[in-house]
């Protein structure tokens, strides 16, 4: 595995500021390893560098308190929500203090005839759905894991449904933030639209807790559709079910989710999920709407689909068999894993011009062939986004050079399309020799707002510019 | 004190495109559209590239001169005048449409590229782009207020819909804001700082926008309403049944009464709400329906649905004339627009406390609204020379951006801060405040773009 670099860490700083929080937070202050270890990243390849102490904050002052305490010695602080991130972003490479935010898990409002909600940071997607679940709303933005949403928005996370729903950028209305010197505050109201200023919204959004720790979002929602309805297909070849979205798309289909599976990663959840689906290209597709209107969408695209050389198209608004088919695409992951059982896997995500896309991953398989390294790829194909899942045999020690070349390749190769070296990931400890290559120029001015916004470089060291 | 006279001297040389001091073109570019006093830049400069705005900006950066951009000059709130004198960059030859990517549904354009221009070169692709704030505005200035316009419902504002920018630094670097990805999670999203920034941390040069497919069929619906409360109810059911609503504009019956002294027909003392779905053509007729049923509940009369081509110009041609209906109230008078944005469930009773307050000031202010994203302009009328009147219009916004931060709302829908809501700026953000003066800090230390907007000295 390889170690992110560590950076110099202030012992004295560290060790006067957990005196003053332990004291501060008695139980809710640990020092504990195993706990300390999960406040790191744990979720991919990349090392884990645990944080000296979690403290469990329960309110926004408590956040704010323990931001100053951190900032009068100079001590990092890292906010964390479920842990769910992929690209490092938990670790602590100076060490200090992580927040840990789960205990912030109260739904505040919910502004029916407005659309909107307000929580705080640590509820979950799927606890804030649960809630909403009698008022025929929803929150959209399903990256699959059950992220909390203060962390979804600090990644600026999507997911399947963004093409139609859009991403965190597009689904927060405002947040509250604890800034480096533990002010808080309010980047807006709840108008749906806004020109009063710069929008701090939109710049906390996506940040990744190196610019301020959220601890309240007002998210927009959307109604439960009255139908929906799903549907699947197979083409002979990534081209074909990439031109059969390009049409979706061109034409204003409103398609709710549309999911691209290459034949590997379709051989792989046939295995998992005990289905049949012929091992080639897959696109799977949700559509919301009326009744007739879902119906009417299904079989737009079946024509797309047929045009682009798509066959066994099966479309169905029987729930209990989209519900099969879609379970079998978030088990993914692990149908991937079971590939090649006792593996390491690292998901690597890039996001290209939709015209680019089914090109950027022939290329992908192609290279990652070449270089020996097992990766399937599942796509939000109507974003331009993919992901590579790299399965690595742990006793390889070349394993993550080459893994580490591959993302590199793919990072050079997205950026000469155009596209983006993350689509949803973040930038992180991971990607972070990638921003520079993507953005040039524009990473100094990212590099000028985080020196002036946390001039001691606090909050969460090393990310997206170390 | 910077040398102005060297500056302008030394200018010329060290760019390609004009610079120009000539009186007329002077005042040209010292207004816009909004109430506030003209001011004359030193020097109007039309650069003809990026690298040539590039080198103005570097040549003012300098001299600390200060460098104000300027588009059409069609903007609400002041952002173009060059207050402190310096330079006014104008937009108008960075005027090329450089792609249109059909299968990406985007396209790459010059600052100084106007909406209509687009609307032109878009015409036969099946494409269009949706935000439509009413004047030929530059698209670089529709980035740099966070313009709307009446199609934002379901297409959202120019926030929505650019993708990336490329803009020249108070360093005079040129920066790439994004990619052509539809999506990313790369690093800040600077992007969306530089939306609405009114020229004062960089200068936009190049947009990247999000196209849409042009709808196949369209339906319209009017309606009149007795009461704001009945029409947001109609609005917001509509919206909950999930048809995908594309405008909802709303007339009070002040400016129907204009509308009715226009046309010289009896006033019948309602509200008018113009509504447009954007639906495939077999749902259209079910759509038209279910609009007028959902009014009709909500307690709209006299109403008229269609989905034919001729009658929804029809249905909205009034919408259309009110900039025209709202002169014939008061004829002669300046008129002072507010905008103000609220929660939608806000809109009823903030209403109905600004008619008290209008009434109390013995103001005559015609009311607009894009009332599905509670955004709402009054056209306040004022007589010319009326110093008294100009003063109760000033007390009358500012009693309704408080009113309007006090219900959850913002200072500005769709309009910018420029001059004259930089006093409101503390009271909206509050903590938040100093944090745009330090983005400003950091990224233009000297002060040179666009001084004395947005923030408060």
């Amino acid at each position: 595995m390889p170690a992110p670099a560590t950076l110099p860490r202030n012992e004295t700083g560290i060790a006067a500021a957990l005196g003053i929080l332990a004291q501060r937070f008695g139980e809710r202050f640990s020092r504990g390893e195993d706990i300390r270890r999960q406040h790191g990243h744990t979720m991919t390849w990349l090392a884990n560098q645990p944080p000296d102490a979690v403290v469990f904050a329960e309110t926004t002052e408590e956040v704010a308190e323990t931001v100053r305490i951190c900032a009068d010695h100079g001590v990092p602080v890292i906010p964390f929500g479920t842990g769910t991130s992929l690209e490092g972003h938990l670790n602590a490479p100076a060490g200090g203090v992580s927040i840990d935010l789960a205990r912030m898990d109260q739904v505040l409002r919910v502004n029916a005839e407005d659309l909107d909600v307000v929580v705080q940071p640590g509820v979950t997607r799927r606890q804030l759905n649960e809630y909403l679940r009698d008022t025929g709303l929803f929150f959209a933005v399903d990256p699959g894991a059950d992220a909390s949403l203060g962390g979804m928005a600090a990644t600026r996370a999507s997911g399947t449904n963004a093409v139609r729903y859009g991403t965190m950028r597009d689904n927060v209305v405002a947040v509250e933030a604890v800034l480096a010197d533990g002010t808080v505050i309010r980047t807006g109201g709840r108008a749906r639209k806004s020109s009063a200023g710069y929008d701090l919204t939109r710049l906390l959004v996506g940040s990744e807790g190196t610019l301020g720790i959220i601890t309240e979002l007002t998210l927009r929602l959307h109604g439960i559709p009255e139908a929906i309805s799903g549907a699947r297909c197979s083409f002979p070849s990534v081209e074909a079910a990439a031109e059969a979205v390009i049409m979706t798309i061109q034409i204003g289909l409103p398609v709710a989710r549309i999911e691209l599976l290459d034949a590997m990663a379709v051989g792989a959840i046939n295995a998992y999920s005990k289905l049949d689906l012929p091992e080639t290209p897959l696109l799977l597709l949700e559509f919301h709407g009326s009744e007739a209107g879902v119906a009417e969408q299904a079989e737009t695209f079946r024509e797309i689909a047929v045009d682009a050389g798509g066959t066994g198209f099966a479309a169905s608004a029987d729930a209990e068999e989209r519900g099969r088919i879609w379970r079998a695409r978030h088990d993914a992951y692990w149908a991937l894993r079971a590939l090649e059982p006792g593996s390491d896997a690292l998901s690597t995500d890039v996001c290209v011009p939709i015209s680019r896309l089914a090109e950027m991953i022939s290329a992908t398989a192609e290279k990652a062939r070449e270089m020996g390294i097992t990766a399937p790829i599942l796509g939000h194909a109507g974003d331009g986004n993919f992901h590579a899942i790299f399965l690595l045999d742990p006793a390889d020690p070349g394993a993550a050079a080459r893994a580490e070349r591959l993302i590199g390749w793919m990072s050079e190769t997205a950026i000469a399309m155009e596209g983006t070296v993350t689509g949803e990931h973040g930038i992180g400890q991971g990607k972070a020799a990638y921003l520079d290559r993507e953005l040039g120029p524009a990473t100094d001015v990212m590099r000028a707002i985080k020196r002036a916004l946390d001039p001691q470089d606090i909050l969460n060291p090393g990310k997206i510019v170390p | 004190m910077p040398d102005r006279a060297a500056f302008i001297e030394t200018l010329p040389s060290a760019v390609e495109g004009d610079v120009q001091t000539g009186s007329s073109i002077l005042d040209l570019h010292a207004d816009d559209e909004s109430p506030f006093r003209a001011h004359r830049p030193d020097a109007v400069f039309t650069p003809t590239s990026t690298e040539d705005a590039a080198r103005a900006v570097r040549h003012c950066a300098e001299h600390r001169i200060p460098v104000t951009p300027f588009g059409v000059g069609s903007g609400q709130e002041g952002g173009a005048i060059p207050l402190n004198g310096g330079l006014s960059i104008d937009t108008s030859s960075l005027n090329r449409v450089l792609e249109v990517s059909t299968e990406d549904m985007t396209c790459l354009v010059e600052a100084g590229v106007t909406r209509l221009q687009l609307e032109a070169e878009l015409r036969g692709k099946g494409l269009f782009f949706p935000v439509d704030p009413g004047a030929d505005a530059s698209i670089g200035g529709m980035i740099s207020t966070g313009a709307s316009g009446t199609l934002t419902p379901l297409y959202g504002s120019m926030k929505d819909n650019v993708l990336e920018l490329e803009v020249v630094t108070a360093g005079g670097e040129i920066v790439r804001t994004g990619s052509a990805a539809r999506k990313s999670s790369s690093g800040y999203n600077l992007t969306q700082l530089f939306v609405a920034a009114e020229g004062t941390l960089g200068l936009v040069t190049k947009v990247r926008l999000k196209l849409h497919p042009l709808p196949e069929a369209r339906v319209a619906v009017r309606a009149r309403f007795e009461t704001v409360f009945d029409a947001v109810t109609a609005v917001t059911q509509l919206t909950a049944s999930g048809v995908p609503l594309a405008r909802a504009e709303f007339m009070d019956r002040v400016l129907m009464r204009g509308v009715s002294l226009m046309q010289k027909v009896p006033d019948e003392g309602c509200h008018l709400l113009c509504l447009e779905i954007h639906s495939d053509e077999t749902t259209a007729p079910d759509r038209a329906e279910l609009a007028k049923e959902l009014c009709r509940e909500a307690g709209g009369v006299a109403i008229r649905a269609s989905w034919r081509t001729e009658e929804i110009s029809e249905i909205w041609s009034v919408r259309h004339r009110a900039a025209e209906a709202e002169r014939h109230l008061k004829p002669g008078a300046d008129v002072i627009v507010t905008d103000v944005c609220v929660p939608i469930s806000k809109l009823s009773t903030i209403i109905a406390d600004a008619t008290t307050e209008l009434d109390r000031l013995g103001l005559t202010a015609p009311l607009s609204m894009h009332l599905a994203d509670g955004n709402f302009h009054y056209a306040l009328l004022v007589a010319p020379g009326d110093a008294h009147e100009a003063q109760d219009a000033q007390t009358f916004k500012t009693w309704l951006a408080q009113k309007a931060v006090d219900v959850g709302g913002t200072i500005s829908g769709e309009h910018g801060i420029g001059i004259g809501k930089r006093a409101l700026m503390d009271m909206a953000h509050g903590p938040a405040l100093p944090l745009m003066r330090v983005i400003k800090q950091a990224l233009d230390p000297d002060n040179i773009f666009n001084p004395g907007k947005v923030l408060p000295e």
